[in-house]
């Protein structure tokens, strides 16, 4: 008698966990044994649609200036959620601007909704878990084209008190299935 | 006899030149996805001034010079913070001077200086620019580091103070504009 093993694998989009089945069949003095194992398809996540936040020159700096812009963000976890965190190039991760001599603050919010001014204040390098997103493919190039909202602000307060001149930085936004 | 000028304000702005512009990055699809913007933000040179009180001569004595001093508040953002001052009064011509209808006029003097605290400045020309000026001041209305960081100096001259009739009042508006340098 001789023992053979075969395996089967099926691709199964969307599991969760993963799931082995073994079986034995004896055959006229054969052992067959049959593992099937339906592999596990990953919980992904994908942001897109992205655009640099361009305040131009700021004429006015006793009030915020205010950038919002919708994305896309998709999720195939369950209930299509997801978590977000935010990274400034800021010492630290801070979410500030420079201009190579000074540093200048701003702020960011996110809303799991497209075409929102206003949203959760998003702390640097800390989740933000429990969103939702309706994008239907990774890339919502099908159904909504945006399904989430990022703002931007320079707030009065920093821009009152910035030196004059040009100011870059980046943010980093990391999205994570939930 | 009076005199009383009413000081204000003008803040001048120099637009700066826009950002450079960069690219966003967009995610890829996984397990996580990270993706990212780049922000981009001129500030224009900014200045104010603030801080300014009337100035009252009420009651000057004529047989000594009278001068009033205050502390105001000039904020520039430049990288020298620095700033320059032009004041112009009401008289014929931007004069510096008093008036109460037909009667004569009354001159007075202005000097600057660009700490806070001084009793004796910089004298000013009515609509001349007394520039290389530097504030201390770190934020715009001075609410916040040094209360304020430049003095203005009014005075009246004896013997123009007793050119005025008593009891009289005397009023003129002294304007003062600062521009970043």
């Amino acid at each position: 008698m001789s023992v053979l093993g075969k395996a089967r694998v099926t691709g199964a989009p969307f599991f969760r966990r993963r799931r082995e089945t073994p079986h034995l069949v004896l055959r006229g003095g054969l052992l067959l044994l049959t593992l099937t194992i339906a592999s596990p398809t990953t919980a992904k996540v994908r942001i897109s649609s992205l655009s640099d936040v361009n305040f131009g020159a700021i004429s006015n700096l006793t009030i915020d200036a205010i950038q919002a812009q919708s994305i896309c963000v998709y999720s195939n976890g369950s209930n299509n959620g997801y978590s977000i965190r935010a990274d400034g190039s800021g010492s630290g991760g801070a979410f500030t601007l420079s201009n190579g001599v000074t540093t200048m603050a701003y702020t960011v919010r996110w809303h799991n909704q497209a075409g929102q001014s206003n949203g959760t204040v998003l702390t640097t390098s800390a989740l933000l878990s429990a969103q939702t997103t309706t994008a239907q493919n990774q890339t919502c190039s099908s159904g909504a084209p945006t399904t989430a909202s990022l703002i931007v602000t320079l707030p009065a307060t920093s821009l009152s008190s910035a030196g004059a001149g040009n100011y870059g930085g980046t943010l980093t936004l990391i999205v994570a299935e939930e | 006899m009076t005199g009383t000028i009413k000081t204000g304000m003008v803040a001048l702005l120099l637009l700066g030149s826009t950002g450079t512009a960069y690219a966003s990055t967009q995610g890829t699809f996984g397990a996580t996805s990270t993706g990212s913007v780049n922000i981009n933000a001129s500030v224009p040179a900014r200045v104010r001034i603030s801080g300014l009180t009337d100035v009252d001569l009420t009651n000057s004595d004529p047989s000594m010079n009278a001068a009033v001093a205050q502390n105001v508040c000039v904020w520039s953002n430049t990288a020298t913070r620095g700033y320059r001052v032009t004041a112009t009064g009401s008289g014929a011509a931007n004069a510096f001077t008093l008036a109460n209808g037909a009667l004569p006029v009354v001159p007075y003097t202005v000097e600057w200086s660009g700490t806070s605290g001084q009793s004796i400045g910089t004298s000013l020309t009515t609509g001349s620019v007394l520039a290389g000026q530097t504030s201390s001041a770190t934020v715009q209305d001075c609410s916040a580091g040094p209360a304020s960081s430049a003095s203005l100096i009014v005075r009246v001259g004896s013997s123009a103070l007793q050119a005025m009739p008593a009891a009289t009042t005397f009023t003129g508006t002294l304007t003062l504009v600062v521009a970043p340098e």
